[in-house]
């Protein structure tokens, strides 16, 4: 209504305007001709008020009668609320008695589709697991559908379905007892896919041209395993292969496979040992120095071994052998008392111990250090696997055990370096004492000799 | 012939679970017992030949006074000093050597368990077991070693001295 009296105001005034704009053009618009217009418009209003109402006064006679019609409508479909309610309560009465009587006449019926269920979902598992599955795919899909089925109340198994069942078990335990082939896809290794005699033992094993073959349930894939177990395990994988008839002796894994998955996952002999770590890596390099020195040594060794043997039987001292050197002190000084002489050979002794003893210290401090330097490396690696602790704590077994396998490793190398070295060092230490004790002890009996047969 | 696969086959599995270092642990000990023997025999059959030749030559001598008698003596001695102590210092590091290579499977075992333990969780026990008798095993064969070798070896090496004492005793320097 305000905005009513607003705009009313608003065209008052542009129509005083207009006026005045008329005014100038033409002549001037008196207030008495105005007043007349609102007066005519005025009644104008008025008659079109009247004539409002009497419309409003004839439709409300309208109204009426439709509240009217709609008040009768609701009543009726009251009456049919009350009617259908009543129909419900009885239908759901019906309907219990009707459940009532299906129960009872079901009887002993239920408790065996129930099992049936129980037995359906049971050997859908074990369908699915089961190394049967790759000669004979799609089996649990069956068995799934079948305990949902039985799951519902409303559907009830078919004497086929029951009869299915029956079969798939019984079907599963034949092939269960039965070593037998087919030709399927394998992955082999390096990912590519083949076409290939498989060859199933019973409940426990795959193999595939002499290889195990590991069954993935979830992709029902075959796939030969990345790193077989030791050879004489696979050679009777082989034979068994080959075989045409007759008894065959097998490796099998009684686990249905998850003994040789485990094999997959443990780490090689190369990985173990780049597991050491940089001390690892430093007692291979001190135990390959040994063996470096050991071997120039054995050889050294043999061949001056040799050379003394043949002067042991040689009358003349020659100079290419420590014993020659040390007789020749004899014949260099042929004239000199005994004590003399055995102070000149003494000294010639001397001179030669360096010779044959020389890095025998070397490798001996090697064989010590070794299980030392493994000492350090175990170390280190508990502090790696006790700072993986302060990180994630000890939740995580698996964490810590990376740690310590590393720890331990590095150990093994230090022992693998040890044992040999010990043994090398006891056998050319043997070696060269023997040679100096043919030098210290014999050289001079020799001489003695010698000088007897001589005079 | 059938008694004889058993028993390799009861060979094999022990070994199978004491893993390859136990193989290591029954060559060294197979080893070290061929050269105790060895040095068994030679002491109660080949030694005692060479002993009545050396005390022969030295008795048969005329001259067993001077400088060269004694020097002679000294290397005769020295000699059969060698005959009698080749391949004891072997047999040492050899016994030696046992527990160390049973430390060395006992270790190799606990990497295995705590590998399967970095793939399995400590929850299965079983998995561990293979582990932990390669760990064991080879530990006891390596004392089983030691033990059956040490003695031997301090009865070798105490006759060995004896032997050398005795021989120097019977070759005697005239005066």
């Amino acid at each position: 209504m305000k905005l009513f009296t607003q705009m009313t105001k608003m065209a008052l005034f542009a129509a005083s305007i207009s006026f005045a704009g008329a005014s100038v053009a033409a002549e001037a618009m008196n207030l008495d001709s105005l007043l007349k217009t609102l007066e005519e418009g005025k009644s104008v209003q008025t008659a079109e008020n009247k004539q409002r109402e009497q419309v409003f006064a004839t439709r409300q006679n309208e109204q009426v009668q439709m509240l009217k019609d709609t008040q009768a409508k609701r009543n009726q479909m009251l009456v049919e609320s009350e009617r259908l309610e009543t129909q419900f309560e009885e239908n759901e009465v019906k309907l219990a008695n009707l459940t009532d009587t299906l129960s009872k006449r079901m009887g002993s019926l239920k408790e065996l589709f129930g099992v049936l269920q129980q037995v359906a979902g049971d050997s859908s598992n074990k369908f699915a697991t089961s190394v049967v599955s790759a000669q004979l795919p799609g089996r649990s899909a069956f068995m799934d559908d079948l305990a949902q089925k039985m799951g519902s109340t409303s559907k009830l198994a078919s004497i086929e379905d029951i009869e299915k069942v029956w079969y798939e078990l019984q079907r599963e335990m034949t092939e269960q007892g039965k070593v037998s082939r087919f030709t399927t896809t394998v992955i082999v290794e390096g990912g590519n896919k083949a076409e290939q005699e498989v060859m199933r033992v019973g409940a426990f094993n795959l193999i595939s041209n002499g290889k195990y073959v590991e069954y993935n349930p979830v992709t029902n894939t075959l796939s030969e395993l990345t790193r077989q177990p030791v050879s004489r395990y696979t050679a009777t994988a082989g034979d068994l292969q080959n075989a045409k008839s007759g008894v065959v002796q097998f490796a099998l894994d009684p686990t249905g496979g998850s003994i040789l998955g485990l094999l997959v996952q443990a780490p090689d002999t190369v990985e173990q040992v780049h597991q050491g770590g940089a001390v690892g890596y430093v007692i291979l390099g001190v135990g390959l120095l040994a063996l470096l020195i050991a071997i120039e040594r054995f050889v050294s060794l043999l061949l001056v071994g040799g050379k003394i043997r043949r002067q042991l039987k040689d009358n003349v001292a020659r100079d290419d052998n420590p014993l020659g050197r040390v007789m020749k002190v004899k014949d260099d000084y042929p004239n000199v008392a005994y004590d003399t002489l055995e102070l000149k050979l003494s000294e010639a002794i001397l001179r030669e111990m360096p010779k044959i003893t020389r890095n025998l210290t070397l490798i001996k401090i090697i064989s010590v250090v070794a299980p030392l330097l493994g000492l350090l490396g175990t170390v280190t690696g508990m502090i790696n696997t006790f700072q993986a602790i302060t990180l994630f704590g000890t939740g995580d077994p698996k964490l810590m055990a990376g740690g310590i396998s590393q720890a331990l490793v590095t150990t093994v190398l230090g022992l693998v370096v040890a044992i040999p070295t010990v043994f090398i060092y006891t056998l050319l230490n043997t070696r060269s004492k023997g040679l100096l004790l043919i030098l210290q002890e014999q050289s001079a009996g020799i001489i003695a000799q010698r000088s007897e047969k001589g005079e | 012939m059938v008694l004889l696969i058993d028993s390799i086959n009861a060979i094999r599995d022990f070994l199978d679970t004491g893993g390859q270092v136990l193989l290591v642990i029954g060559v060294l000990i197979f080893a070290m017992w061929l050269l105790i023997l060895e040095r068994f025999i030679y002491f109660f059959n080949g030694f005692r030949s060479y002993k009545k030749d050396v005390k022969n030559t030295w008795t048969t001598r005329q001259e067993r006074n001077s400088w060269n008698a004694e020097q002679i003596r000294q290397a005769m001695i020295s000699r059969a000093s060698m005959r009698l102590n080749t391949n004891l210092p072997l047999i040492n590091v050899m016994v030696a050597l046992c527990p160390l290579l049973g430390l060395l499977g006992t270790v190799t075992g606990m990497i295995e368990v705590f590998d399967v333990m970095a793939i399995t969780g400590t929850g299965s026990a079983r998995s561990m077991a293979s582990g932990v008798s390669k760990a064991t095993i080879p530990t006891m064969a390596g004392m089983v070693g030691a033990l059956s070798g040490v003695f031997a070896s301090t009865y070798l090496q105490r006759k060995a001295k004896r032997e050398v004492e005795l021989l120097e005793d019977s070759m005697v320097l005239d005066h």
